[in-house]
């Protein structure tokens, strides 16, 4: 037996006041003085022994009353007997549910539901079963239980969600499960047996742990699907190409609905043959400022909804200032960061060239970020007005050159300086990058700039939570990554003309500038689409801080936790919303494209997977105790048992109580 | 036998509740009060006479005291009478004062004890308005107090004293003060038993018949509780003996009916084997006046002296 809130067994201390009283009145019941005992009788011994006996009576049925209240609010439970329970010939049956969006096709879950439910219903009895949902993860939804009951309601609260399900990575979990069991285990999948959700390798499906594989096929013969699996804008042209995918039998017609923004944006008619692709084309569409939400939807829809709708985030270019200042007002190295911002042709960055003197007479605010090309050229105050800038949540691009080498410490960041470094031309002495930090999402590609040559370089000592994204092969940063405030600071170790080095003219070097620039302006990302399960990072979009919604409105959950900033788990088919520092960024979810198609495993290859199961013998294992057999609420029984002792203890009190009423006992 | 008549109650029979008696401090203002509230309530009567009521004359014999001569009549007659009264028929009176821890039960305002102190108290003072000579035993088990019978001035006195100083103690052994009355007590006179008689009556009366051999003339004093005669109970009780410390879970029922039933025999058991031996027996209910008790006293002396 078990308690499930064994702190209420501490009311039991309360049957002492019951017994203390019962001691004090049998003490004295009713005792007197009288003068003789001469013509007294010990009298009546039956009556006084039934008195005594109803007296004894009494003060059991209240300390039974107060036990099972104590009891009641204890929650006790039967276990039961783990072994009487447990067959020599029983089994783990784990039931496998395919959350996959596939399921979501025609009548499948039903059936399936209906399959899991045969499952459950033709188990031993002695047999346990273990209830496992399959969607983005493996996850258990009932322990190992003889509770038909519980595996059946634990079915009823499952659906399909809009992942894919890759049946490789369902085995390898399943043997997990399976190795921890002390029962043999018949797995019992119950899928549509999707051929696109096998694994490159068939011997993927097979279970390592010793088990028996019972694959339900819940798909039907003759199932058709159709699924807009592509949506793209041609910046260019401005138009729009969505592209249909039949999964017939036969040739179907269907109109795609373009929406931008929510409101219709055109139909087209598009006749798609058995297995085919067709485009459509949506031709002059006027994009809004900012995120664009376009989705392309078939009607009439079919019978897996989820991919009848395709969901695209485009983004309008918007010309943009950059300030650029420098020695002379005119930029200075400006022509090679003028080409070299260019050419993120989604981008149109413009330009202001001013001097550090000029810097007070601008609204830093309005520049998407700021170029330094020699920190030397700041004086104090510049250098507090860009550090205002930087905390408020500005970027900016500060190279040390020429200028900065006598400086003690880098102007806006503090940074101090490693001894400078010189080498002579003549000598032919050069550096080269040493190391580079691929992972930045500015610096991907960018293997070529090993091939630059520094000459001449400031290395900056690097502060606690700096990233060095570029050292020379001597160990010196090169460039380091600073946060201040809400914006961050890149500083480069050398100049951005050819004085120091040759990385001006390297080809390299305008994507290079392009790439950090558009990290800067925080417009750098690999696309306005994420792929559903995955998780979505705010801050490789730009933002120090921001929130993300999912597209039902929701808060999205954090992956490490609920707090801003956080990677979010994308669990959703929308749009999701990043919303931080005054701007707000659309990414577009869809389905895996894998789910749309309906065709099912061929009955050879189904049965050539059941065969991959090794079987599982009846182990010598300790049966005992292994698996948690279904708890009997005993409450009811108690409260119907407190309910008789109660009038019990009414009944007999009331008798005890005649004498003292008066009444003739 | 002349009758003894009382008057209706009045103010003077009030001073005989023993309520009222229970009020008052001092034991001897207690026999007091109740001797004169009983004396008051009374008829006239020259049989009962306290004062020096004239008898007869008698002819002077030696050993008389020449004060009581009258020298009128031995001036006419020049013979010399003694003249007698009534009042000054003088007799020995002893009272047996049961003080056993039984005696201390009482269920009203006053115990069984106390009762019988007051009624000791009356009695002496009575007797000692008449010239008798007064003793006292008090005993329980074994005697406690006791004061050969003596008419000197000053002893009444001493005897309250000792009435007063009587407490509950522990059980019963009637046959303890008859043998000490036995041993020290040789003239007639009367013998007064206050108690409860919690006891066997044959072998009670065993104990006292040498004393009615003796010349001795004895009254027994049964003092009870109205809830030892007629027992109210409501309900089952463990009643505990107050002599033996045994107790017993007694019904209402046995109570109503056997117990009383009990009682009643013992008492007319005790009756009958004081009126086999010539003792006189009283029942009193300690919840009525002193003046029953009186009553029957003098209706006794007055039998006895005669």
């Amino acid at each position: 037996m078990t308690f499930l809130a064994p702190a209420f067994l501490l009311g039991l201390l309360a049957i002492g006041v019951p017994i203390w009283l019962h001691r004090l009145s049998s003490t004295n019941p009713n005792r007197r003085l009288f003068s003789s005992a001469m013509f007294l009788e010990p009298g009546e011994p039956r009556r006084v022994l039934a008195k005594k006996l109803q007296y004894l009576l009494l003060l059991a049925l209240r300390i039974g009353v107060l036990v099972l209240l104590a009891l009641a609010f204890a929650g006790p439970a039967l276990q039961g007997a783990v072994q009487n329970l447990v067959a020599e010939t029983a089994r783990l049956h784990v039931v496998v549910m395919d959350l996959s969006a596939s399921m979501g096709h025609g009548e499948r879950w039903q059936r399936a539901e209906a399959a899991a439910g045969d499952v459950v219903g033709d188990l031993g009895a002695g047999d346990a079963a273990q209830l496992v949902a399959a969607g983005r993860i493996v996850e258990v939804i009932e322990e190992p239980t003889l509770d038909r009951d519980a595996v059946r309601r634990g079915v009823a609260t499952l659906d399909p969600g809009p992942f894919a399900l890759d049946y490789g990575q369902l085995m390898r979990s399943v043997d997990s499960l399976a190795r921890g069991a002390e029962l043999p285990v018949t797995v019992h999948v119950v899928t549509d047996a999707q051929q696109s959700a096998l694994p490159p390798r068939f011997a993927d499906l097979a279970p390592r742990t010793p088990l028996e594989l019972m694959v339900h096929d819940v798909s039907a013969p003759d199932e058709n699907n159709l699924s807009v699996d592509g949506l793209a804008w041609s910046p260019v042209s401005g138009d729009f190409v969505a592209g249909v995918r039949s999964y017939a039998d036969e040739a179907a017609e269907r109109t795609v609905t373009l929406r931008l923004n929510g409101a219709l944006a055109g139909e087209r008619l598009v006749s798609v043959g058995p297995g085919e692709t067709a485009q459509v084309t949506f031709e002059g569409l006027e994009l809004a400022a900012g995120g664009n939400r376009v989705t392309a939807e078939l009607t009439p829809g079919d019978d897996l909804a989820v991919d009848d709708t395709r969901y695209l985030v485009v983004k309008r270019p918007e010309p943009r200032p950059v300030l650029m200042v420098s020695a002379d007002g005119r930029g200075g190295a400006s022509p090679f960061f003028a080409s070299a911002l260019g050419t993120l042709a989604a981008q149109d960055y413009r330009i202001d060239p001013v001097t550090a003197a000029g810097l007070a007479e601008r609204t830093l605010e309005d520049y998407v970020f700021v170029v330094v090309t020699d920190a030397g050229v700041l004086a104090d105050e510049d250098a507090a007005l860009l550090r205002d800038y930087v905390e408020a949540g500005g970027a900016l691009f500060m190279a040390l050159s020429r200028r900065s080498a006598g400086l003690a410490a880098a102007p806006v960041t503090g940074h101090e300086f490693e001894p400078f470094s010189d080498f002579g031309r003549q000598d032919g002495e050069f550096l080269v990058v040493g190391t580079l930090d691929r992972s930045h999402p500015a610096l991907g590609r960018m293997d070529d700039v090993r091939r630059a040559r520094f000459y001449r370089h400031v290395a900056v000592e690097p502060q606690g939570t700096d990233r060095v994204l570029m050292r020379l092969d001597e160990g010196g940063p090169l460039l380091v990554e600073h946060a201040l405030g809400a914006g961050r600071v890149l500083l480069y170790g050398s100049s951005l003309d050819r004085e120091w080095n040759d990385l001006p003219v390297q080809p390299v070097f305008v994507p290079m500038i392009a790439q950090l620039a558009a990290y800067l302006a925080g417009d750098l990302q690999v696309s306005f689409e994420a792929r559903l399960g995955a998780a979505l990072s705010a801050r490789a979009m730009g933002f120090a801080g921001a929130q993300v919604f999912a597209p039902d409105g929701g808060m999205a959950l954090g992956i490490a936790g609920a707090g801003a900033g956080d990677d979010v788990l994308v669990d959703q088919i929308g749009f999701y919303e990043v919303v931080g520092a005054g701007r707000t960024e659309l990414v577009a979810v869809n389905v895996d494209p894998t789910e749309s198609d309906p065709a099912a495993m061929a009955e050879d290859e189904l049965a050539r997977w059941r065969e991959l199961g090794p079987g599982a013998e009846q182990g010598d294992a300790d049966l005992s105790g292994m698996m948690e057999v279904p708890p009997t609420e005993l409450w009811p029984w108690i409260l119907a048992l407190l309910a008789a002792l109660v009038l019990a203890e009414s009944w007999i009190g009331n008798g005890h109580l005649r004498v003292r009423r008066g009444i003739a006992a | 036998m002349a009758a003894v008549t009382a008057t209706a109650p009045g103010a003077a029979y009030d001073l005989l509740k023993p309520e009222v008696l229970a009020s008052l401090s001092n034991l001897e203002l207690v026999a007091r009060a109740a001797v004169h509230g009983f004396l008051n309530g009374l008829h006239r009567s020259p049989l009962f006479g306290f004062s020096q009521e004239f008898a007869e004359y008698r002819a002077y014999a030696e050993g008389d005291d020449p004060r009581f001569v009258d020298w009128n009549v031995y001036a006419r007659t020049e013979r010399t009478y003694i003249k007698r009264y009534l009042g000054e028929t003088n007799t020995r009176l002893v009272i047996l004062l049961d003080a056993s821890a039984s005696m201390g039960y009482g269920s009203g305002s006053i115990t069984k004890l106390q009762y019988a102190k007051f009624l000791a108290a009356t009695l002496a003072y009575l007797a000692s308005k008449q010239h008798d000579a007064v003793g006292l035993i008090v005993f329980d088990e074994q005697v406690r107090e006791h004061r050969p019978p003596s008419s000197r001035v000053g002893k009444l006195s001493g005897v309250l004293h000792a009435i007063d100083r009587a407490e509950p103690g522990v059980g019963t052994d009637l046959r303890v003060p008859f043998e000490t009355f036995r041993q020290f007590e040789r003239g007639r006179g009367l013998v007064v038993v206050i108690s409860d008689f919690y006891c066997v009556p044959e072998a009670m009366i065993k104990g006292v018949q040498p004393l009615a051999y003796q010349g001795q003339d004895v009254v027994l004093f049964q003092l009870l509780d109205p809830q030892e005669l007629q027992p109210q109970m409501r309900e089952s009780a463990l009643l505990e003996d107050m002599e033996t410390g045994e107790a017993m879970e007694v019904s209402p029922i046995f109570m109503r009916s056997r117990y009383r039933e009990r009682i009643g025999e013992h008492i007319e058991a005790l009756a009958d084997c004081a009126a086999g031996a010539g003792i006189d027996h009283e029942l009193v209910n300690i919840s009525e006046s002193l003046e029953g008790a009186l009553r029957n006293y003098l209706l006794f002396r007055q039998r006895r002296l005669r």
